[in-house]
């Protein structure tokens, strides 16, 4: 099935979509005819190269019938959780406001081919003052190489809501190849507090792009924590509006690149009234030949006085051939805020392996204890207990 | 929270610094940019075919290039509307008595004789495209340095001119940089013979005195094995009412054990766009050293480099901003490590009042030669109202193995905790603004000569004046 109109109409007819959805398909599959390849006269595609993909390659599609939900045991009532496609159906009323309103089909290529095409996903909505205690965990698999998955999480949190999610991006095989998009869009209504956590392993030869962004209202709190480990070209966009005051994100992340992976973020913390706080925290280690970009960015508007942006990107050069490009940018319109931001790249530090073989402990140890003190400190920070101890695991088998 | 008074700076400009003395030309070469135009440059200038060829060469490549997308608003200079050539007076005066009584009393208003008769060794002083005024202590010259202007060393010194004119800097580097090449005129040369060191810094003072004319000097220094030079550009220009364009290229070379210091006092009236390239070769164990202040212009679009080719070799840039109204000061650094063992540093310190706006915009690049290196970049960014702006981008690209790179930035407002101390010991309010802008871009004065630093310290103080309250 190719990625062609008559197949994106297959896709909406098969499930039944309303009018709606099928016209938003409509116009998203206009765009990604429309708009070309990012190429690298766009400043944002200058270090990630694309040109080696051809998305029609994979253009059979997986997951038509949505994904594993993992339900907590009881959920309370008037949450509604279920594939999104199904929600469309029955709850238009929230899903068609929202359903792609923070990730813009029209963005780019990739964001218009997801637009157009996605398949699985999920649809969480918490109701005012509704608190769920166990996480939700949606789990998105790829079962064969050669195909494209394309999953969309739609997260509504009520005022005063408070919730844990865990989106994970799993292959069967760790060297399937194929193309990935798992996006994520997150409103947080007043006084909300959300744990947001996305791991992303796929297997190792696939193109991933993902763009989540999250509308922080009136003292809401959202705590993101994005890990990524798989893929051989991977594309993570994060990004933050804080609409209300008293807002606050924390955006987080863990990267470990190693072999010949490639993997690009881009994050924004854009404060567009004041008494906002965000606080971004980017920590990756590469191996071999590995290469990683990140580029983010603080915006301050004009009114956003009493804003407080953190921004800092960490990089741990592990290899001789390992590659790290580090651009934390900030567009300040406001001067009664604080902003601080920061980037270092560097090898591991030789007086704290000396001081670790001085104790007698083997050099591959020492390296090792080093790496995993270096994400410690900002593992502590994933929202709950039941993804970091996932995240945990994962390194330490990464670690080797 | 109070409202805090707005800071009001600049306001009286025009009065103390706006200023123009009416025109004289010898030679004004017509409006616009064409072949015929480069030729009758060359030709008024009698250079030699190659370099004739070279400007043609690099019109062609200023034609082809693109405007660059990125950056500040450039989308206004109407290239069809500049003067490429102007030449104020067709001899070099040896002597300040020399000069003609309009350039003389230009000068004056600049504090240039007192200047010199302080202790400074040389005075090249740029008076519209050329260089005009030229003195050089005998010291110098007996020790073999020559510091002339960059016309007079393409007649001169042919041979140390051609080997290294355009190597640093080649015309296809941008735009600005093509068309720099293209009509370029007068400027400095320095050559600084092995082991030799100049213990005064080397001045030159130019102005820009035409409407819608553009100064594209063009300045080349070349630091020889274990010497030392310190090279100091300072400018003011009157005030216009339309847009003028100025577009230099400094190429510097410092050969191993060399060190060479460039500082720049750039304070163009607000209506000029300063767009230029500036660029170091640092070879073994050499030291380049940038410092640059840029307070005047519309717009400013630069980014002092240093290409650390061998190993041991150091690059420093000093970077002080101030945006007032209109203004975007779009400046930074650039630090290209190629070779191991290397290493810079780029401090930017901007300032940002009644609505105007700062950009760092820096690269720090290490190829995969350049192992052990090491790499340290901070911005500090003050904003003295809620009008302003301040933008930070700084690319980091690491390709080698084991270095080590930071960058670190903070933007700020002066705080209120600042300002209460001091007006609570007496000081007014605008007094204590001044003296927190001026603690503020200390470690940029300090690397100042002392006059300069007063100067700007002056300079400061008025812009700062002012301040209501």
């Amino acid at each position: 099935m190719p990625f062609t109109l008559e197949s994106m109409e297959e896709i909406a007819s098969l499930h039944g979509e309303p009018d709606w959805l099928r016209k938003r398909r409509r116009s998203s599959f206009d765009a990604f005819e429309r708009l070309p390849m990012p190429s690298r006269i766009d400043e944002e595609w200058r270090r990630t190269d694309v040109s080696g993909l051809d998305p029609a390659q994979y253009s059979t599609l997986e997951h038509l019938n949505g994904q594993k939900l993992v339900l907590p045991s009881t959920l309370p009532p008037g949450v509604i959780l279920k594939p999104l496609r199904q929600a469309a159906q029955d709850h238009p009323e929230l899903v068609e406001p929202r359903l792609f309103s923070l990730v813009h089909a029209d963005r780019d290529r990739f964001s218009a081919l997801h637009a157009a095409f996605f398949t699985g996903g999920t649809f969480l909505y918490v109701p005012d003052g509704v608190v769920i205690n166990q996480p939700v965990i949606g789990q998105h698999f790829s079962h064969e190489g050669g195909t494209s998955v394309l999953p969309h999480t739609l997260i509504i949190a009520g005022k005063g809501a408070r919730f844990d999610y865990l989106d994970e991006y799993i292959a069967e095989h760790d060297d399937e190849a194929g193309y990935r998009s798992g996006s994520t869009e997150i409103f947080l209504g007043d006084g909300a507090q959300v744990g947001y956590v996305a791991i992303q392993k796929w297997g190792r030869n696939v193109w991933h792009f993902a763009d989540q962004r999250a509308e922080l209202k009136k003292d809401s709190t959202l705590r993101l924590f994005n890990v990524t480990l798989g893929g051989k070209f991977s594309k993570t966009r994060i990004e933050a509006s804080l609409v209300g005051q008293g807002a606050d994100a924390e955006l987080k992340a863990i990267y470990f690149a190693s072999g010949e992976q490639f993997f690009d973020f881009h994050t924004l913390q854009d404060h567009q009234v004041g008494n906002t706080r965000s606080d971004l925290l980017f920590k990756g280690a590469l191996q071999d030949r590995a290469r990683t970009v990140y580029a983010g960015l603080i915006r301050i508007e004009k009114g956003a006085a009493h804003s407080d942006a953190y921004q800092a990107n960490r990089n741990l050069v592990l290899s001789d051939h390992a590659k790290a490009t580090s651009i934390p940018m900030l567009e300040i319109d406001n001067n009664d805020v604080r902003c601080t931001h920061g980037a270092t790249v560097g090898p591991v530090d030789p007086i704290s392996m000396f001081y670790l073989q001085s104790r007698g402990i083997p050099e591959a140890t020492a390296r090792r204890m080093i790496v995993q003190g270096f994400f410690g400190q900002v593992l502590e920070r994933i929202p709950f207990e039941h993804a970091r101890a996932l995240v945990e695991a994962e390194l330490e088998a990464r670690l080797g | 929270m109070a409202t805090v008074p707005k800071v009001d700076v600049g306001t009286d400009y025009k009065e103390k610094y706006g200023f123009f003395v009416p025109e004289d030309f010898v030679f004004k070469a017509k409006r616009g940019l064409n072949p015929e135009i480069v030729k009758e440059i060359s030709w008024m200038k009698k250079e030699p075919e190659w370099m004739l060829k070279f400007r043609l060469r690099s019109l062609e490549i200023f034609r082809k290039k693109p405007m660059p997308k990125w950056g500040a608003d450039l989308s206004v200079i109407d290239f069809e509307n500049i003067f490429y050539y102007l030449k104020a007076s067709d001899r070099q005066s040896k002597t300040w008595e020399d000069l003609p009584p309009d350039i003389k009393a230009t000068y004056d208003r600049l504090g240039v004789p007192e200047a010199e008769r302080k202790f400074l060794a040389g005075v090249s002083a740029q008076y519209e495209s050329e260089v005009v005024y030229h003195s050089l202590q005998e010291s110098l010259t007996k020790k073999g340095v020559i510091f002339t202007d960059t016309d007079s060393a393409l007649r001169d010194y042919p041979e140390l001119f051609k080997e290294y004119f355009g190597t640093v800097i080649p015309p296809a580097d941008n735009k600005f940089s093509a068309l720099n090449s293209a009509v370029w005129s007068g400027g400095s040369f320095i050559y600084v013979p092995k082991g030799v060191r100049v213990e005064v810094p080397l001045q030159a003072y130019f102005r820009i005195n035409a409407e819608n004319m553009g100064q594209f000097e063009r300045t080349l220094i070349i630091c020889d094995e274990g010497s030392f030079v310190h090279y100091i550009e300072g400018c003011t220009a009157p005030i216009y009412t339309t847009d003028s364009l100025h577009s230099a290229v400094v190429e510097i070379i410092v050969k191993r054990n060399a060190r060479c210091r460039y500082t720049t006092i750039q304070n163009w009236s607000t209506n000029v766009f300063n767009l230029v390239t500036k660029r170091a070769l640092a070879y073994g164990d050499a030291t380049m050293e940038w410092v640059d202040g840029n307070l005047g212009s519309q717009i400013t679009m630069k980014y002092p480099s240093v290409y650390l080719m061998e190993p041991g070799a150091k690059g420093d840039v000093l970077s002080v901003a101030f945006a007032g109204k209109g203004q975007h000061q779009d400046a930074g650094g650039k630090m290209i490590h190629v070779a191991p063992n290397t290493t810079s540093t780029i401090t930017s310190k901007s300032i940002s009042k009644g609505g105007g706006r700062t950009s760092y915009r820096g690269h720090i690049k290490m190829y995969p030669d350049a192992k052990n290196s090491k790499s340290f970049v901070k911005c500090d960014a003050l904003l003295l109202d809620d009008e302003s702006r301040s933008d930070t981008y700084p690319y980091n690209d690491v390709d080698a193995e084991n270095v080590t790179l930071g960058h670190e930035a903070t933007v700020s407002k002066v705080s209120d905790e600042q300002l209460f101390y001091l007006m609570s010991r007496g000081i007014t309010r605008s007094e204590a603004e001044t003296m927190i802008v001026n603690g503020f871009i200390e470690p940029f004065t300090k690397e100042l000569p002392l006059e300069y630093a007063v100067e700007l310290n002056r300079l400061i103080q008025l812009e700062m004046e002012g301040s209501v309250g």
